[in-house]
């Protein structure tokens, strides 16, 4: 085994000295040894000091030397290790100035430092030449050497923020924009370090940006944001380019301002700038269709299609909203998302009898959902859950969440939109979060206590959640003890008599909380519409900005000053016009994927898929487990875990229940899927069945006319267009066996996309 | 030039109006006169005539070079590692001791010594190695090109009507850098599943249910084809796109024999099972021999995590027997077939690892300097490519990059290398840029 010290040793003469550094992140060569003239630190005036936090840091960040591949990983690179992306400054000083007993730098000669003659290849290093030796860069770097290498000085100006300019713009496509960084510090001083900056687009299909700050616009239109980052200190440039020029699109196509919703008017600001029209707005058929599997998860029947085409009252759309929200399949479908969310999964328990308890669980959710319980209760009964699983099922949440890592990750990213598994080993590089951060955060579930325990229980499920007196979490670096501090929020200032998890729950639901809200309203938009306005809409960063901010505030509010009404807030978003529209697009949004100005076409969910498919040919899907298990004609939907096998499921993306991420469930085709539904033996049993749809088809006395007009009504929510009301017929008549016939013609419209996709 | 458009949403086969006039712009350089030979060649099938495949071997994570192909043996402990050296079929090529069957058929097998990239975080280097491009990046670490696999599925695509070109075994693998990105969707690869080796191996509804003939699939798939008739311009995610394609596939499949029995592994002889190892290793191999056979073009295999940060000598045993006798015995299999020029064995993780053994007695992240391994496809075996140096830190001879070895595998497919495909943006993306196919091996 090899040890820290003697490495430090051997490489004192050792060639592999070489491999200081290794891996370097993108391309580094001529574009970073280009000087530029946009530094203010005069070289040549030698008394200007040099700043390890603000001068010499930044240098190693924008060179890569800190980066997650190289000396910044936790192992360091070859026995020199420094923090990533320097959030350590500490740390860093001590492995550059005191290490390999000091030869990383020397002031007497600093030009033969290894800092230096690694970085300029003279001395062989892994990670190739950096810098050339007439660069800006390199001069900061001998300068501060020459000072005496001075470590983090408390007395120096301290960075207080960074300004990006210009502010947001809209930009042409094919252009261009440099961006300027400045820095801010505490003694009043100011300083340009666009130089110095490091820069990321979060859509470089849209526009790109070189390391020097310049933005390039791609030829195409969109929404895009740039990181700017120097420091700790983030900045976020948002650009908007234009699909088509203003004249191209047609402005007389917008409502009217006055009929239009708050919501619908930030989204049409947005189109404006944009120069793109929204399409025309969808038709009833396509309407009713797309809201009940929208609100309901299940198909309208032919019988509700009928009766919501033939009404004839302005408010109908309205009126139809308000129905679905009272029937128990809306409860079963967000039930459903949220047994996604909140991990109700049955395995990987290492016993069989965890079936009640997610039963127990899921029921739980849809009663709350039925009642519209307040969304801030819904979730403050979650968090602060304590006693028996059995007695009170939110508990069961702390049978998925078990442990620091899941505690802190699960709660960040379900509620506050938050992605913060980075912030467990190092500073979250693209954000403000701390390890610091992390832990405190953990430091609220450090007395959660379990009693009994469901391995051995007699009783399934029977774990005790309960409030231990004791229980601390340290920051597992600094060993800093941590006192309970939510994300973003004060110290809680609480007694040993009081449960933290109550204090975070007060904290996470006051309408004041910049994330719960947000997070939220998101989720459901994205929900109703297949992409969130901060997409993924678990993902909430400074460098991944909602693309449309004002709409997404609007959105929070409401619901916060409306008393988290959940079903108030689908109200609000599926009465909006925006949710109303076709998603047939025209000329000028067919190429926008993230404004919203058409109802981009979902695939169907796995359980809402095969449910859809049982309604159609009215047989019900036979769960594993034997008739004891299940309730006779139970929906996929209201399965309380995935540990039911169906390969149906699994094939159209069924998440496992793992994460507490949204992400998990998928929609991406594949060719298992298109096996499920050609070749299955569910369907093949479905559409064989001696009760079903199609047995009726084929042994009732109605015209094939009729029958083909009912079919259609049924699958797809639709009158059949005359010609394939004709093909149909005319299919049926060549067929030799009225039941085959009917079977195949359902068989197929089942296949259509029409019918797999909310459109 | 040759190019392929990249979505079929739009107009002129990928150059939309719009595009059209930008590409026209004296920005990217063309002319018109380009453009229209362009979008003339657009419409040209791009399928070259090739019967040749491909199977890789991945060994995601990060499989240790130095105690595998590239010894040190004469580096000091801590470099060289715990294993010895071995003669080969080769006079002056070794290899590990964990290697003895590849040892003997050495004269098939060249080394890459010198592959080279400058990342050395698990999920952009494996997109590096799987696409050739560096991609994602802390703002966004989703796909940004395509995989070879889907490159070679679009372009070769399948040797045989109904096979899938491109199959992973058993998924997907290389932190979801495996798949088509802008290629489409239905140029993602088809997972396998199950491990081969399961005694429960099986892909589903490859054979036609009980009732269901193949004269009513036929009637099905005419009816489908009248009825699927929802407007394609609403789809931008690329779904429906996939789905058209997987329903014509999967109907394809069900309707032949070819594609069930490629699949049914019980009906090889059971010594030849027993050669290829009774692993997972071994029964992917074999599998991946008879799709090849079948017509996929491409099959990965994903042979497990190889990132062995602590007590690497643990991982390795338990991993290098088995990965040796399943490439070995995939070499000698398709040599007996008369296979061998024609299928191209590749075996490559996201980077190697490093040179000197670390504090936890494994090996951490290296893309410095590593090696990857070419047999058959009509390369020339039995050669080593490239030099690291002494204790094996880094490049001495031939640097290559990920992208040399897209363009090798390419050149050896037979597909053209300045093939492009519009990426998401529209402009037109070069399957490779930089690279240049490995001349040693030719």
């Amino acid at each position: 085994m090899f040890r820290f010290n003697k490495m430090l040793n051997f490489t004192e003469w050792h060639p592999l000295v070489a491999w200081l550094i290794v891996c370097v992140l993108m391309l580094l060569n001529a574009d970073l040894q280009a000087t530029e003239n946009t530094t203010r630190i005069k070289l040549d005036q030698p008394e200007q000091k040099i700043y390890f936090l603000t001068d010499v840091v930044p240098v190693l960040t924008k060179l890569n030397c800190n980066s997650g591949g190289c000396h910044g990983k936790s192992t360091g690179q070859n026995g020199f290790k420094i923090s990533l992306l320097g959030f350590d400054p500490e740390l860093d000083y001590a492995a550059i100035s005191l290490e390999a007993r000091g030869r990383r730098i020397s002031p007497a000669d600093p030009d033969r430092s290894l800092l230096l003659s690694k970085a300029i290849g003279r001395v062989p290093h892994g990670g190739g030449k950096l810098l050339k030796i007439d660069s800006e860069d390199y001069k900061v770097l001998r300068e501060w050497i020459r000072q005496g290498a001075p470590g983090p000085d408390p007395d120096a100006p301290v960075l207080l923020r960074i300004d990006l300019s210009p502010g947001d713009q809209v930009l042409k496509q094919n252009s261009n924009l440099k961006l300027q960084v400045v820095a801010h510090f505490s003694d009043g001083s100011q300083r340009d370090v666009s130089r110095q900056a490091v820069y990321e687009s979060n859509y470089p299909e849209v526009a790109t940006i070189d390391k020097q700050g310049l933005v390039t616009t791609q030829s195409r239109g969109g929404l895009f944001a740039v990181m700017a980052r120097f420091g700790d200190q983030i900045a976020v440039f948002q650009g908007v380019v234009p699909y088509n020029s203003s004249e191209a699109s047609q402005h007389k196509a917008y409502p009217s301002p006055r009929k239009l919703s708050k919501i619908d008017q930030h989204l049409v600001a947005q189109w404006k700038k944009l120069g793109i029209t929204p399409s025309s707005p969808a038709d009833d058929a396509t309407f009713i269709r797309r809201v009940t599997l929208d609100i309901c998860g299940t198909l309208p029947t032919a019988d509700e299609v009928t009766a919501y085409l033939s009404d004839t009252s302005p408010d109908k759309r309205q009126r139809l909203i308000d129905r679905l929200l009272e029937r128990p399949e809306y409860a079963s479908y967000f039930a459903l998302k949220w047994a996604d969310i909140l991990q109700n999964r049955g395995s990987g328990y290492s016993t069989s009898k965890q079936r009640a308890g997610t039963m127990l669980f899921s029921a739980w959710i849809r009663d709350s959902l039925l009642s519209n319980k307040p969304y801030d209760r819904f979730v403050s009964e979650i968090l602060t859950a304590t006693g028996s699983q059995a007695e009170n099922p939110p508990a069961i949440w702390y049978r998925s969440v078990r442990n620091t890592s899941n505690y802190v990750e699960s709660i960040a990213q379900c509620f506050l939109g938050v992605r913060i598994q980075c912030a467990q080993c190092h500073h979250h590089p693209a954000e403000r979060w701390s390890e610091n951060d992390y832990y405190a955060f953990a430091a609220i579930f450090s007395r959660v206590g379990r009693k009994g325990g469901f391995a051995d229980a007699e009783v399934p499920t029977n774990e005790i959640i309960y409030l231990k007196n004791k229980g601390d979490v340290r920051n597992p670096r600094t060993r800093e003890l941590m006192q309970p501090r939510p994300l973003g929020g004060p110290d809680f200032s609480i007694s040993r008599f009081d449960d933290p998890r109550q204090s975070l729950a007060k904290w996470m639901t006051s309408p004041e909380n910049p994330f719960f809200a947000r997070t939220m309203v998101n989720r459901m938009w994205g929900h109703f519409f297949g992409r969130g306005i901060i997409h993924p809409i678990d993902d909430a960063r400074s460098t991944n900005p909602p693309t449309n901010p004002a709409l997404i505030e609007e959105l929070a509010h409401d619901f916060s000053t409306n008393g988290y009404d959940v079903k108030r807030l689908i109200r609000v978003i599926t009465n909006s016009s925006a949710y109303q529209l076709s998603s047939v697009p025209n000329q000028t949004n067919q190429e926008d994927t993230q404004c919203f100005a058409r109802y981009y076409p979902k695939r169907l969910s796995a359980e809402i898929l095969l449910d859809g498919i049982s309604q159609v040919l009215d047989v019900p899907t036979i769960f594993p487990g034997g008739p004891g298990q299940f309730p006779e004609g139970m929906r996929a939907v209201n399965l309380p875990d995935e540990n039911v096998r169906l390969n149906f499921l699994d094939a159209f993306g069924r998440p496992s229940r793992t994460s507490a991420c949204e992400c998990e469930r998928t929609d991406a085709p594949a060719l298992s899927q298109a096996l499920e539904l050609v070749n299955s033996n569910e369907i093949q049993r479905k559409m064989t069945d001696k009760n079903g749809y199609v047995e009726r088809l084929g042994t009732n006395t109605k015209s094939h006319s009729e029958n083909v007009r009912a079919i259609f009504l049924r699958t797809f929510s639709r009158n059949p267009r005359a010609a394939e009301e004709k093909m149909a017929v005319e299919y049926l008549n060549s067929e030799k066996s009225r039941q085959e016939g009917y079977r195949s013609l359902l068989w197929a419209l089942l296949a259509t996309n029409e019918f797999m996709m909310n459109h | 030039m040759l190019s392929v458009s990249g979505t079929r949403n739009s107009d002129y086969d990928g150059f939309s109006r719009r595009n059209f006039l930008h590409l026209g712009a004296p920005v990217l350089g063309l002319g018109l006169a380009d453009l229209l030979k362009i979008r003339a060649l657009a419409k040209e099938t791009v399928r070259p005539k090739t019967n040749k495949s491909l199977i890789v071997f991945w060994t995601h994570g990060g499989m240790s070079q130095q105690d595998t192909y590239d010894m040190k043996p004469n580096a000091p402990a801590e470099y060289r590692g715990m294993y010895r050296p071995i003669a080969t079929s080769v006079s002056d090529i070794h290899v590990t001791e964990r290697f003895p069957m590849q040892a003997k058929v050495m004269q098939h097998i060249s080394q890459v010594r010198s592959v080279h990239h400058e990342n050395g975080i698990h999920a952009p280097s494996a997109h590096w190695m799987q696409t050739g491009y560096f991609g994602p990046t802390l703002a966004r670490n989703a796909p940004q090109k395509p995989s070879f696999g889907s490159v070679i599925a679009r372009t070769v695509g399948a040797h045989a009507k109904h096979m899938p070109p491109y199959v992973t075994i058993p998924k997907s693998e290389a932190f979801g850098y495996q798949g088509a990105v802008y290629l489409g969707k239905s140029y993602n690869p088809f997972e396998v599943g199950t491990d081969p080796n399961s005694k429960y191996f099986k892909i589903p509804n490859l054979a036609l249910p009980e009732g269901l003939t193949l004269k009513s699939v036929e009637s099905r798939r005419e009816l489908l084809k009248k009825f699927d008739t929802l407007n394609r311009d609403v789809d931008k995610s690329g779904v429906i796109e996939g789905l058209d394609s997987f329903k014509t596939q999967a109907l394809e499949m069900v309707t032949g024999e070819r594609v069930r029995k490629a699949f049914d592994l019980s009906s090889e002889d059971t010594r030849l099972r027993d050669q290829y190892g009774r692993h997972k290793y071994g029964q992917s191999a074999l599998l991946a021999r008879r799709l090849v056979e079948a017509g996929s073009s491409c099959v990965t295999i994903n042979t497990g995590y190889w990132d062995h940060h602590d007590a690497i000598e643990k991982g390795l045993e338990e991993q290098l027997p088995p990965l040796d006798r399943a490439i070995a015995t995939l070499i000698q299999d398709l040599e007996q077939r008369g296979m061998l020029q024609d299928v191209l064995i590749f075996c490559a993780g996201e980077f190697g690892r490093t040179p000197m053994i670390n504090g936890h007695a494994g090996r951490d992240h290296w893309s410095n300097c590593f090696t990857v391994m070419f047999a058959g496809g009509g390369i020339e075996g039995g050669r080593v490519v490239g030099a690291s140096e002494k204790f094996g830190g880094g490049v001495v001879e031939r640097k290559t990059t990920p992208m040399d070895l897209l363009a090798t595998i390419y050149q050896k497919l037979g597909i053209p290398l300045d093939t492009h495909f519009n990426d998401a943006s529209g402009r037109p993306t070069s399957i490779i840029d930089t690279g240049q196919p490995i001349r040693e091996l030719s």
